[in-house]
């Protein structure tokens, strides 16, 4: 849109040039057939009118090859500015956009309500300024030649306005029906399948098939009937087309044989109306196009005019360097209408290795997740080496921040490619050194080319251990102020585990550290930690401290030895 | 840094596949006799559109230039009568089409539907649910477009280009030689343009599927994108990869405008050829301007198939890549097991397992069972254990221990590896599986809820199962809080049954299990905890459903296991300890700890 109005200007202008070429044609005709009818009167003669029409038909198609590239490039480029905006868009909102939209939801987005608008933009601008131009021009021409024999032939048009407002109404409606046929089926489907294990339990296989078959009849119903009206429309555009040729068979006959009318303007008129059909039948496709189109746009409004919480500070305190001083003051989480946190108040120096425990949904991923501004953090209630984590510039945090999320996400390169996504410009020695320290040294030697490696659907299938050994890797490469491990270890075995953390804790250093976890084995060698409940701390100290207390750590410190016991049995 | 691997991969689709064809046809053959028909209309729809320039033919050679009126009407009505012919056959033509496509791809789906039926649960557990969504929806729905879109009224179209043809030599050979002087461009043209086209859709799409993938990565791991300030680096091959699949496009777009300009100029060019050497002849008085009317309008209906040979062709594209997708599924014969045959059967029930079925003794008997999901990693590991008619037993042990596998396999979702099960001395890899099943009544540890109305989801559509429902939902004490809704037994489900308790999902469940009337109940209870509302009504269902059967239930409640007649302790795919709670009690052993563990609050 923005820098394309030349394009579509430009697009006009060659579209009006083509026509005017093809429009000259009917024009050029008629003059040729008088001038057989009366060589003496012509300009010209009948061979030079053929060279004529021959002339502007190959201006209009070179004109037409133009008009169409620009039109349809135009729209092919706002399609593309459209893409990069929304993925530029995408790139800046929080983690609270991401839960609430679908991954499937974003990308169909981004296809198909893409499609829709560049189709609008590019086709349907196309069409309309075509239907235009040959509108006006053709209405101009057929005037001039015989008013009288224009109003005729276009009395039929109002007619067939009417029986397409009348036919797109119920077209409206059909397409309604077949659309919600279609929602069934596919409900049908996804149900059948996601419950498969109950359709085999209770042997309904046959009866899935024959209800199935019922949702499939229902749906070919609606399309017929869609089909029937569709199939209508043809032959009515068509049979009103061809009712303006009588009028003007009949008219225009009768005019020629008085003589009110030559036999050149009668075959001219003829052409000049056999080009008003197509558009005419066009616009109808265009309004949907339009329909449709603007729909889709608002779809992708959503995305453009959604606004991230997270934004960079107006004015930025930088420090340089971090150093890794991490303050909670009284910070309150709510997602949607669940509290997440609640006065959380946390001092932890630089240095301090920091465990965090408690149950499923207590909140101490979130916790973690607010350091590096996964959330927006309210002023005042976050500070990182004393300064409000909102007034210190994202890229600064971030760069600070090592970050092992979760949930592991490896992106579809090599291993060596993953694992220096979190430093430009590695070194083959620093991927090396952070895979040997993430304890990847001996899967690595097992992988057909090592540390090139392609991991993914193409390549290697790493195990869940081994994935997150890389996004450890990929942590420890960046040589971060602050290091956060969010359950890193959940997927490896006793002995592994063991092997890294003792890895680790020659890494840490002048590190500040945070270890979320589950189970209290890799928080053995935590200065201090924190128990959650329901988004509030409600234990802290030292592993023999919390022993003594006998609450919560001490209790969940009872279970783990009792798997243990089990686990030895 | 280099972005290499999955982005660049070149994926290439055929636009016409015999193979794939071939076998679609199959499916057309059996509505060949409404495809003849419309193909019958054919010529017919050919006939009217060939008549209307000749009709005006006439009229401008008999009547107009000859000042002759009478006679003009009749033709102007003939020429109506034409055009309201060629609308009530283009009408028919489109409908049966429209009408054998619909057929078609509801025999297709309802195909594909009951092959996936047959498939085996492993299947299941491979497969996404939006893929095979997607298979049955979308990549049918393209196969319809075939239909729609008039792919198969190209031979009408031939039809039609070829009786321009005659006509126009039958009325003039010389005229029409010369008109078609410009038909060796054209068909050279369309020849180019296949051959230009075919290689730049294969680069759109292969660019396609590339910003695809990368877009579908980039938005799943947008949060580490972010954590490692890699926006800019993103953002920057997110443009590398838009800008080539823009690229891509611009020379389909550049070929698809050409070959409307040639086609458009082309028609112009003929008729200017028409004018310049018709009109020597006219003036020759070898040709009459109705003719010379008539050659002009042939040649505009000539050209304009030709027109949307790239909507075509691209729809043609789309639909053999579906059609290739759907036969793959189709071709994918990991299919639920069948029966052996009895004579195959290892060596009658094994040792350990014995007992007849009239005295009710030892009606189930796992004996010697090794499984794994996946290779050689095995969940049991030689389990044995046998049960008597009537008889409860509650499995208990750690999570990921195998309890649930025992479940799966006595219903056969999967098939032991080694060892047999047994019911009443017969292994049940001899039983047909619909007839197992039947035996079986399994609650599932997730009550999936179908959407439809109660009723329906406690009989699941079964007829026999339908006259229990009532029955079946007051066996386990469902039928109160039914009862009290607006409209009962029919009230409908909503998406998943979100308008519906824990507890009251969890007795909609257990009713359909009662309903079905199973001799044998597996039953894995959810581990969730639920408000003690819905406990108690849990509790009251649960004795309800397995009044008088024989009962495997993998135990997550206390009450259960302490009503359990026996108790088994499955560790590490074995059983470790067996028998009633106060004696495994005593023994202070696995089920100790594990009580402590799973069972204390």
């Amino acid at each position: 849109m923005r820098n394309r109005r030349g394009a579509y200007l430009l697009g006009a202008l060659l579209l009006v040039g083509t026509n005017l070429c093809g429009l000259a044609i009917p024009w050029l005709l008629k003059l040729a057939i008088e001038a057989l009818q009366a060589p003496a009167k012509a300009g010209y003669t009948p061979a030079q009118y053929g060279a004529m029409i021959a002339a502007a038909a190959v201006a209009q198609g070179i004109i037409r090859v133009f008009s169409r590239t620009t039109l349809l490039n135009a729209g092919r480029r706002i399609e593309y500015e459209l893409r990069e905006d929304l993925y530029a868009k995408l790139l800046t909102l929080d983690r609270t956009y991401f839960s609430n939209w679908r991954t499937g939801d974003i990308l169909s987005r981004l296809a198909n309500d893409l499609t829709n608008v560049r189709m609008l933009l590019g086709f349907g601008v196309l069409s309309l300024l075509n239907t235009v131009v040959i509108y006006t021009a053709s209405l101009i021409l057929l005037t001039r030649i015989s008013p009288f024999l224009t109003l005729c032939s276009v009395l039929p048009f109002p007619i067939m306005i009417l029986i397409v407002k009348q036919m797109s109404a119920s077209m409206f409606r059909i397409s309604k029906r077949t659309q919600e046929a279609l929602a069934r089926l596919t409900t049908r489907v996804e149900e059948n399948v996601s419950a498969a294990a109950v359709v085999r339990a209770y042997c309904r296989e046959d009866g899935e098939i024959e209800s199935f078959g019922a949702v499939c009849d229902s749906y070919s119903e609606a399309s017929m009937a869609m089909a029937k009206i569709r199939g209508l429309m043809l032959p009515v555009m068509a049979a009103t087309g061809a009712i303006g040729t009588l009028v003007i068979l009949f008219v225009g006959g009768n005019q020629v044989i008085r003589g009110e009318l030559t036999l050149g303007g009668f075959v001219a008129f003829n052409g000049y109306l056999a080009m008003l059909v197509w558009p005419t039948i066009m616009f109808g496709w265009i309004l949907n196009l339009v329909q449709r189109g603007a729909a889709s746009m608002t779809r992708l409004s959503e995305i453009l005019n959604a606004l991230s919480q997270v934004v960079e500070p107006e004015q930025p305190v930088d420090p340089g360097h971090i150093k890794g001083e991490i303050e909670y003051r009284n910070l309150s989480f709510s997602y949607g209408s669940a509290e997440m946190l609640r006065g959380i108040d946390l001092k932890i120096a630089r240095g301090a290795r920091i465990g965090i425990v408690g149950v499923v949904g207590s909140g101490k991923s979130t916790l973690v997740r607010m350091i590096p501004r996964l959330f927006p953090v309210a002023d005042g209630s976050l500070f990182i080496d004393g300064i409000d984590l909102n007034r210190l510039p994202i890229t600064r945090i971030r760069e600070a921040v090592g970050f092992v999320p979760q949930e592991t996400f490896l992106f579809s390169r090599t291993i060596a490619e993953n694992i220096g996504y979190g430093k430009p410009g590695a070194t083959r020695e620093e991927i090396e050194r952070a895979a040997q320290i993430a304890g990847l040294s001996g899967d690595l030697t097992r992988f057909p080319q090592g540390l090139d490696t392609l991991v993914g659907e193409r390549g290697v299938t790493l195990s869940g251990g081994q994935k997150q050994r890389v996004s450890i890797a990929r942590a420890l490469i960046k040589e971060p102020s602050i290091l956060i491990l969010d359950d890193p270890l959940s997927a490896v075995d006793a002995d592994t585990e063991e092997e890294i953390l003792s890895a680790l804790s020659g890494y840490y250093g002048k590190r500040t550290v945070l270890i979320v976890s589950h189970r209290l084995s890799p928080l053995r060698n935590c200065d201090r930690i924190i128990v959650l409940e329901q988004g509030s701390i409600v234990e802290e100290g030292s592993h023999a401290e919390l022993l003594d207390l006998g609450g919560r750590y001490a209790a969940i410190h009872r279970e783990e030895q009792l798997k243990a016991e089990i686990e030895r049995l | 840094m280099h972005f290499g691997g999955i982005y660049e991969d070149e994926t290439v689709g055929k636009v016409y596949d015999r193979r794939l064809m071939g076998r679609f046809f199959a499916y057309v053959l059996p509505y060949r006799r409404m495809l003849v028909t419309a193909l019958l209309v054919l010529p017919f729809i050919a006939a009217t559109k060939l008549a209307q320039p000749w009709i005006i033919k006439v009229a401008i050679d008999d009547h107009i230039v000859k000042g002759r009126m009478e006679g003009l009407p009749a033709l102007a009505a003939a020429f109506l009568a034409v055009i309201f012919a060629e609308s009530i056959l283009m009408f028919t033509q489109v409908y049966l089409l429209q009408w054998v496509g619909q057929r078609v791809m509801y025999d297709i789906r309802v195909r594909l539907f009951s092959h996936i039926q047959r498939l085996s649960t492993r299947f299941f557990d491979q497969t996404p649910v939006g893929s095979l969504v997607s298979r049955l929806t979308s990549d049918i729905e393209v196969l319809g477009e075939m239909f729609a879109a008039g792919i198969v009224t190209v031979v009408g179209d031939i039809l039609v280009l070829a009786g321009i043809v005659g006509i126009m030599l039958w009325m003039n050979v010389r005229l029409s030689l010369v008109t078609f002087s410009v038909l060796p461009v054209l068909i050279w043209v369309a020849f180019a343009f296949r051959k230009w086209m075919r290689l730049a859709f294969r680069q759109v799409r292969a660019r396609q599927a590339n910003l695809s993938a990368f877009l579908a990565e980039s938005i799943g791991g947008m949060a580490v994108v972010q954590l490692f300030n890699r926006e800019r680096d993103e953002a920057k091959e997110f443009q590398r990869l838009n800008a080539s699949y823009v690229e891509a496009n611009l020379p389909v777009i550049t070929w698809d405008a050409a070959l409307y300009a040639v086609v458009e100029s082309l028609s112009s060019v003929a008729v200017a050829l028409i004018i310049w050497y018709g009109g020597g002849e006219i003036v020759k008085g070898t040709l009459s301007f109705g003719s010379l009317v008539a050659f002009i309008q042939y040649i505009e209906k000539f050209f304009s198939p030709i027109r949307d040979l790239s909507a075509k062709y691209s729809i043609m594209q789309g639909a053999m890549a579906s059609l290739e997708r759907i036969f793959a599924l189709l071709d994918n014969q990991d299919r639920e097991p069948g029966a052996l045959p009895a004579t195959e059967r290892t060596a009658g029930a094994a040792p350990a397992c014995e007992g007849s079925p009239a005295d009710g003794l030892r009606s189930i008997c796992f004996n010697d069972i090794w499984f794994a999901y996946k290779e050689r990693d095995y969940v049991l590991k030689g389990f044995s254990l046998q049960m008597k008619r009537g008889e409860k037993v509650a499995l208990v042990g750690e999570t990921g221990g195998g309890k649930t596998t025992v479940t799966r396999l006595l219903s056969r979702l999967y098939d032991v590896e080694r060892g047999t099960i047994t019911i009443d001395g017969t292994d049940i890899r001899e039983l047909p599986l619909p007839a197992l099943r039947k035996r079986i009544g399994v609650v599932l540890q997730d009550p999936y809820l179908f959407s439809g109305t109660i009723a329906y989801n406690i009989s699941l559509g079964d007829p026999e199962a339908l006259k229990r429902v009532e029955q079946a939902a007051a066996v386990v004490g469902a039928d109160r809080f039914i009862r009290e809704l607006p409209k009962g037994y029919e009230e409908e489900v909503r998406e998943r049954g979100v308008n519906f308790s824990a507890g009251e999902r969890q007795l909609i469940s257990f009713a359909r299990a009662v309903a079905f009337d199973p001799e044998i109940l597996v039953l894995d209870e959810a581990t969730a905890s639920v408000d003690t509302a819905s406990e108690r009504l849990i509790q009251q269902g649960l004795e309800g459903l397995m009044q008088g059967r024989t009962t495997l239930v993998v135990a997550h409640r206390l009450s259960t296991i302490r009503d359990a007649d026996r108790i088994v302790v499955i560790h590490r795919g074995e059983k470790a300890e067996e028998g009633t709670h106060a004696e495994l009690m005593a023994a202070q052993g696995l089920y100790y700890r594990l009580y402590q563990l799973q069972f204390k609050d």
